[in-house]
């Protein structure tokens, strides 16, 4: 496989066409900016802070109704019958339907929605769809749903991978539980690796599975005009929803209208639409009434994704001088009950990360009776780190080597992973070298080895990675308008997930207009009034759509110094724009208000379009982080205290310093969680439900759990050549090795290593007590 | 989503009383528990008495005994930051502000507070289990990391409360208001162990309501302390915590209490602990046979072993701290 992000489940695998050449105008590189790369606030942050801000569950539509969705209680169960008739005799209940409702039936299941119908009437994860209703208000739709009776066929179940193999496990599917046959990759001879090493590791690491549970609900409002629909879904991709949605509904694509406005988070799990899209279009049909339907809290940690647990084998073979020699890999996963990417990138950081000549790599997709997985913040990758980055940390000490030392002997400057195609910049060794004097490691760890034996304890950790995307590309198109009082609008198919899309883009465009970034007004995602745009994910929108948005911007100056070049007589080459004027240098320096260009005037606007180009070919655009951490450990209960943090990272040019922060900063908490306090509890032994679906029980990580002390460190490389911004993705590699750098830092406190998360006090004070002798 | 039930403020004790006196009516002080077990389907409600307008129920005063009383509607915020408490018992302050989050500290009562249900996960979410009239605890071979080691009979709770741990050390007691008049129950009386009925948690009866807790004048000597551990920062409960009320003449430990939470389905008070510490001096050695001694009987499910070692390592951490304090 040379290129991996094929593999990456929510892209389509499928050759971009080109896209239309820009028109023949300068993309160089920016030198000096005056805008691009400055800390600026969110453009929408007055909206978003203040309330004014409309997300799709704040929608009210005349005559609106309430949806709402009956859930199968059990983790495998054939539904036998629905019994709706006294549901839809209650009042105020307008439509009622499960599997048996003929509208429901007629549908066949989009791909996306994974093999599974609407309603489908063998359950395999608790949390499956039954039933829906469409009330006056959202208390009578729960009154109704609880007036539904469904006879079940509960069936045995299992709900952990780890015994879903073995003889005697219920079957998922038939078939057998493993998804498909092993994954398999392998480079070099491993077992002449393993002979070359001075000192062979072995060690098993689990990951446990981590909920998306995004602020913002779930959820959309579904309105037909004659056979048009209209969504306004909380989503990351709008034209991914129209997409999905219409080939569900056997729609037109051109009578799905997707809209997603202001938006509170998605991490990934908001990348497709939902069963609930199609449900809140067919609740809308049939009632001839718009319908909003939004998820509880319960459904979404229960039914709309997650990141797939993970168990993970690693040995590895070193030299003395810290040369990789063999690193083997073994891993296994679980999407669930559906084909949802169960082990997707699973290995890759093993692939690509370090150099080393020989590498064997297998992964194994199992079936359980649980939720399904869905592509979550860097897919893959912070399992993977987990395991790989302790490793690194065991053999360092195990050849008496510096973690950083270790990890700067192995850099790689060419992809491993994909046949040793370049990288177009790669700062990992940046990022380890200046994060470390950043950090004062040295310094650090030198103070900490002379500290006294309290049963507090301090330590420092590292840990590095890559992510395998983030260099974005084709398709994007945005269009740039220019109006006649000289005001700008920015068009773009793109959605601002919470990240600050819309400032990045605006700032952009600021850059080449020589205007403030407040000054743009945007219009974004939304399929029936902006341009076509894949969905944010992978870490992309980035260096996806700021070429794009930039190549528009370039395209409209040069029509609007033409314009004004005729009417100031002066040739276009010589002239720029300033403060809302056209300004002529040279030996004659002249100057004209936008606004009073009468051929603009005339015109009522310009408009400049922008395509995304191509990436280099033959090259790999991939972002690059090192993170390290010091902790306090109390020996005696466990309990670990992260003093602080700082994340280095290699993702090209910073196009907005405090949105990159943002990343950084929420990409490290988003790991604290992972390492320290995630975890789904399923009742595997008993009755397969998840035991923890509340925000209580599946506990994220407070303020509390976070250090107040971040710093956030750019490496900014000028990578030129991986597109006209210079921009690739932070979202996903901040968040990569966060939790591997903890257990570092309390394997380098304590001498105790966690190979298991969450590291809590449930795990980490047995494991003090056993390595004291006591039981 | 919260079932339909009536509404009613009572202006009175008596009119709540009487509020309370029909069939499916709870009371609500500051809601936080409640509203959640009725979302969570915990129990049937068909009326919520709220006590909120009770303002006779509010506050923190010195007793005549030099000791003080609690109104059952002071909030958790408030007995934390209140300068008599944090003097006299500053292990109630420290247990206060360990409680929840700054919201529901605001928010919570101390009555409310004493009275939690449990947080179990199989008694919270859609499990039929003994103690909501079924006929299993699912703890006993289900997912029982968060669950007892001490006390477990039938049913494998812990008791929730932060603050009845310390007012338990400090010899409180909880004034009662029911239609036959009033009663004081002392704390180490008023929760209810799995074994003497599986289903209750308190000796409350329906129509009964909190209205104050008094905790006697400090004994001379005596110092008070909550050490509590869990494994999220804000809005959790504990894992493991041990309030201690110990009386000292110089460094020797006279007399007091040590009661565990995070350990039973009932603050859980260690005599082992007491029997080990009251007359001796406290030294490394010492703290460590107290911390072993309290765990003499302790027993682990398949998921809780760490209770062990974490108990151990709390009380020994936390003798040692109220030695030298």
């Amino acid at each position: 496989m040379n290129d991996p992000k094929e593999a990456l489940y929510y892209i389509d695998g499928v050759d971009v066409p080109e896209t239309p050449p820009a028109r023949d105008l300068d993309q160089e590189p920016w030198g000096e900016t005056t805008v691009v790369g400055k800390p600026l606030p969110r453009v929408d942050g007055y909206e978003r802070v203040s309330g004014t801000a409309v997300y799709p569950a704040d929608m009210s539509l005349p005559r609106m109704l309430y949806g709402a969705i009956l859930r199968c209680p059990h983790p495998n169960a054939v539904v036998r019958s629905v019994d709706t008739s006294a549901a839809a005799a209650m009042s105020g209940v307008h439509v009622v339907m499960s599997g048996f409702t003929p509208s429901s039936r007629a549908l066949q299941a989009h791909r996306q929605l994974i093999e599974s119908n609407l309603f489908n009437p063998h359950c395999r994860h608790e949390g499956e769809t039954v039933a829906a209703v469409a009330a006056d208000n959202p208390y009578r739709a729960q009154d109704a749903l609880r007036a539904i009776t469904v006879e079940y066929d509960v069936l045995p179940f299992v709900a952990d991978e780890r015994r879903a193999l073995e003889p005697d496990a219920p079957q998922v599917r038939e078939g057998g539980n493993q998804v498909s046959d092993t994954q398999q990759y392998q480079r070099g001879d491993i077992e002449q690796g393993f002979v070359e090493a001075d000192v062979v590791l072995e060690e098993d690491y689990r990951c446990e599975c981590e909920i998306h549970t995004p602020m913002e609900l779930h959820g959309c409002v579904a309105q037909w005009d004659g056979d048009s629909l209209t969504l306004w879904e909380s989503t990351q991709g709008v034209y991914n929803v129209q997409a999905q949605a219409a080939a569900a509904l056997g729609v037109p694509l051109s009578k799905v209208r997707v809209v997603n406005r202001y938006m509170g988070g998605g991490f990934g799990s908001k990348l497709a639409a939902g069963k609930y899209t199609v449900i809140a279009a067919l609740l809308a049909k049939e009632a001839a009434r718009p319908v909003k339907l939004v998820l509880t809290r319960e459904e979404t940690l229960l039914a709309v994704g997650n990141r797939p647990p993970s168990n993970m084998h690693l040995k590895v073979g070193v030299k003395r001088d810290g040369t990789l020699t063999a690193i083997q890999f073994t891993g296994t996963g679980t999407g669930g009950s559906q084909q949802a990417g169960g082990t997707s990138l699973l290995d890759w950081i093993v692939r690509d990360l370090y150099v080393c000549p020989n590498v064997r790599t297998e992964t194994t997709d199992i079936y359980i009776n649980a939720g399904p997985a869905r592509p979550f913040r860097a897919p893959g990758h912070p399992q993977c780190s987990w395991a790989l980055e302790q490793m690194m940390d065991a053999l360092a000490q195990a050849i008496d080597m510096d973690p950083v030392e270790l990890r700067l002997r192995n850099i790689p400057t060419v992809s491993q992973g994909r046949n040793n195609i370049p990288y177009t910049t790669t700062g990992l060794r940046a990022c380890l070298e200046e994060g470390a004097r950043s950090f004062e490691w040295q310094q650090t760890k030198d103070a900490i080895t002379t500290e006294s034996d309290s049963h507090i304890r301090r330590g420092i950790g590292v840990a590095s990675g890559l992510w395998v995307a983030g260099g974005g590309g084709p398709p994007s198109t945005a269009i740039v308008k220019i109006y006649a009082d000289g005001s700008v609008n920015l068009n773009m198919g793109a959605s601002d997930i919470g990240t600050g899309t819309k400032t990045v883009m605006a700032m952009v465009v600021a850059e080449e207009l020589a205007i403030a970034p407040g000054d743009v007004q945007i219009e974004w995602a939304d399929t029936g009034s902006t341009q076509y745009a894949t969905g944010s994910g992978g870490s992309k929108t980035v260096p996806t759509e700021s070429p794009a948005v930039r190549a528009a911007a370039i395209d409209v100056k040069a029509q609007l110094l033409e314009l004004a070049a005729g009417e100031m007589e002066v040739d276009a080459s010589l002239l720029s724009l300033a403060d809302g004027k056209v300004v002529a240098g040279g030996d004659s320096p002249k100057e004209v208000e936008i606004s009073a260009l009468r051929s603009l005037r005339r015109r009522g606007s310009v408009t400049g379009i922008g395509y995304r180009g191509p990436n280099p070919s033959g090259k790999a655009v991939n972002p690059f982080v090192a993170q390290f951490c010091e902790v306090e450990v109390n020996t005696r209960t466990g309990e670990v205290n992260i003093l602080r943090f700082l994340g280095a990272h290699d993702s090209g040019r910073v196009l907005n310093l405090l949105t990159y922060r943002n990343q950084v900063f929420g990409g490290i908490t988003m790991g604290i969680g992972y390492g320290m306090t995630e975890q789904r509890v399923l009742d595997v032994d008993q009755t397969g439900k998840m035991a923890n679906k509340n925000w209580h029980d599946y506990k994220l990580p407070t303020a509390l759990d976070v250090p107040a002390d971040m710093t956030c460190l750019p490496i900014d490389l000028n990578d030129t050549e991986a597109n006209t911004t210079g921009a690739k993705g932070i979202g996903e590699p901040a968040t990569i090795p966060t939790a591997p750098a903890v257990a570092n830092a309390i394997y380098n406190a304590t001498g105790v290593r966690v190979t298991g998360t969450p590291i809590d006090p449930t795990k980490l004070v047995s494991a003090l007590a056993a390595a004291r002798g006591e039981d | 989503m919260i079932p339909e039930f009536n509404y009613v403020r009572a202006q009175s004790l008596t009119e709540a009383q009487q509020q309370l006196s029909t069939d499916g009516a709870r009371v609500c002080a500051g809601g936080s528990d409640l509203l959640g077990c009725l979302r969570d389907e915990v129990f049937d409600c068909s009326k919520v008495v709220s006590v909120t307008g009770l303002d006779e129920l509010r506050g923190i005063t010195r007793s005549r005994d030099g000791g003080v009383n609690i109104g059952a509607l002071t909030t958790i915020a408030e007995l934390a930051a209140n300068s008599t408490v944090q003097e006299l018992y500053p292990g109630l302050a420290q247990a206060a502000a360990e409680v929840a989050s700054p919201q529901l500290r605001n928010q919570g009562t101390i009555g409310g507070n004493i009275c939690q249900k449990p947080r179990c996960w199989y008694y919270r979410g859609e499990f039929e289990c003994l103690r909501k009239g079924g006929d299993t605890c699912y703890a006993m071979a289900g997912e029982n990391q968060y669950h007892c080691i001490l006390g477990g009979y039938r049913c494998y709770i812990v008791h929730p409360s932060d603050t009845a741990p310390a007012l338990l050390a400090l010899n409180a007691s909880v004034q009662i208001a029911g239609p036959r008049g009033e009663r004081v129950v002392p704390i180490e009386d008023f929760h209810v162990a799995p074994r003497d009925d599986v289903q209750r948690e308190t000796v409350l009866e329906d129509n009964e309501i909190v209205v104050a807790i008094s905790i006697p004048q400090p004994a001379s000597g005596l110092r008070s302390s909550y050490r509590k551990v869990r494994a999220r920062g804000s809005w959790d409960f504990a894992l493991a915590g041990v309030a201690l009320a110990l009386a000292f003449d110089a460094d020797r430990v006279t007399g007091g209490r040590v009661v565990l939470s995070g350990a039973a389905p009932i603050p859980w008070r260690s005599r082992e602990v007491e029997n080990t510490i009251i007359g001796q001096r406290i030294d490394a050695t010492l703290a460590r046979e107290a911390a072993d001694a309290a765990m003499s009987e302790a027993a682990a499910l398949k998921n809780n072993g760490y209770k062990i070692p974490l108990f151990k390592g709390v009380i020994e951490e936390q003798l040692l701290a109220i030695a030298s304090a």
